[in-house]
């Protein structure tokens, strides 16, 4: 009944998760959501620092009317890179925050997926869907 | 009486390559509807070439020359991001901005009672020095100079219902009060420009849409900002930059008008010229880009405008 309570974000998260670079071209980014089903990605620098994150929003995002031009130039920016539209400085959350917080982030903030850092080093990412595993996992009859 | 409708056929020569949404299928469209029963009136006209005397009331005699100088022989030679010539473009240009003085011409003469002009480049985007947004010269600025300088003219009004700003007719009659240029279009969208606080010299009137806009928004920012301008200015011919991009069907941008919208605004713009201009109204083709939408759209438009001069006999019947 109360097992959820016992539970943190290093009990639920993805270890090691696939990670980008500022550098990577949204084309690639796309490549990479079609593979997996992420929701957002970590983007680490070449010193291995998190310093962002891009999401499918941010992906589809690019692409809006804006009034530089009455047509996106949707094969140029697919050659933009990542650090064109990742969010900077992304919430993050650490491995033993209770999970039950987290749920209240994740629905507070609309966010789809938080990286999981300790000491400066990112660990995991931690998403609805692996919440909503634990949820289940925690109250089965 | 008539209603004319201007159209050459390389004017569906100009092709700015493979999947451009302003293509010469666009005419095509167009010209299927108006060739139904229900338009056997219209009067079909070719579009002449501008003359350069008709074109330099706009556009510098250097920026001509470069145009004209970048027509390519062959492929295409882009003028910006969106816009390029092919080697129809420069004669399909030149037309579109003649069929706009041709048709002032007729309607002047008492052939005709308005016009509509299929043509395309579109123009309103076209700044004197500079061609922009699909567009190379201003065909709309065009005929409208002409109109005031060759007919002597006091006051000239251009009604731009197209979804985008048309930055370019508003940049040649900001400073001239003898032109009033009044535009309703999509804001946040391209150019960026055509704020309410944009009012040149009191002749320039914005109306700004949020998008998702529709039929409520543009029939009320017509009946208590663009209808009221228009009256107090009493202009003695009226010109449309006839775009029908703020189409809930077409794919550039996110307004939502509907045939019947364009029928009405089309009607209401028709009852202020026969109340001020004798009914003299030249229409010419701005934005549009789903096929469908924009025949059924160009249907209407027309359809209002043949029916103009039988409109404003009953209204003057009334009255009497
Ligand atoms: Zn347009």
């Amino acid at each position: 009944m109360y097992e959820f309570l016992k539970y943190t974000v290093k009990d639920a998260m993805t270890p090691s998760p696939l990670t980008t670079t500022p550098d990577t071209l949204l084309r690639e980014l796309e490549k990479i959501f079609e593979t997996h089903d992420f929701n957002g990605i970590p983007v680490l620098n070449h010193e291995g620092r998190l310093v962002g994150m891009v999401t499918k929003y941010d992906l589809l995002k690019a692409f809006i009317f804006t009034p530089d031009s009455p047509i996106p130039r949707y094969g140029l920016i697919m050659d933009r890179p990542a650090s064109s539209v990742m969010s900077l400085d992304p919430v993050t959350v650490n491995p033993d925050m209770p999970l039950s917080r987290l749920l209240q982030e994740l629905v507070e903030l609309q966010t789809k997926s938080f990286p999981v850092v300790e000491n400066g080093r990112l660990v995991g990412i931690i998403s609805r869907e692996d919440v909503l595993k634990a949820l289940r996992r925690t109250t089965a009859a | 009486m008539t209603t004319l409708l201007y159209n050459h056929p390389v004017c569906m020569e100009h092709d700015m390559g493979y999947g451009h949404p302003e293509c010469p299928d666009r005419l095509v469209a167009i010209y299927g509807a108006l060739k139904q029963p229900a338009f056997a009136a219209l009067q079909w006209r070719e579009a002449p070439a501008a003359t350069l005397e008709q074109l330099t009331r706009v556009h510098p005699q250097r920026y001509l020359d470069r145009i004209m100088a970048a027509v390519p022989k062959d492929g295409l030679r882009a003028l910006d991001g969106d816009t390029a010539l092919c080697p129809s473009s420069g004669e399909a240009a030149l037309r579109a901005a003649g069929a706009a003085c041709a048709a002032v011409d007729e309607i002047m003469a008492g052939e005709a009672d308005n016009a509509f002009c299929a043509v395309r480049p579109p123009g309103h985007h076209a700044e004197p020095g500079r061609a922009m947004g699909f567009c190379v010269f201003n065909n709309v600025a065009v005929g409208a100079v002409h109109a005031r300088k060759v007919y002597g003219l006091d006051r000239v009004a251009i009604i731009d219902f197209d979804v985008h700003h048309g930055n370019g007719t508003q940049a040649v009659f900001e400073h001239q009060p003898e032109y009033m240029y009044l535009s309703s279009h999509q804001s946040p969208l391209y150019p960026g420009t055509g704020r309410s606080s944009e009012r040149g010299v009191g002749n320039i009137v914005n109306l700004p849409l949020p998008p998702y806009s529709g039929s409520e928004e543009i029939r009320n920012g017509w009946a208590t900002l663009l209808a009221p301008a228009l009256r107090a200015f009493r202009p003695d011919f009226i010109f449309i930059s006839a775009g029908f991009d703020a189409h809930r069907l077409d794919p550039l941008a996110q307004l939502s008008f509907t045939e019947e919208d364009y029928a009405w605004l089309t009607r209401e713009i028709l009852a202020i010229a026969a109340e001020f201009s004798k009914g003299r109204v030249v229409s010419t083709l701005e934005g549009g880009y789903s096929l469908s939408a924009l025949a059924a759209s160009v249907a209407v438009h027309v359809k209002a405008l043949m029916e103009a001069p039988a409109l404003a006999a009953q209204a003057a019947a009334r009255i009497a």
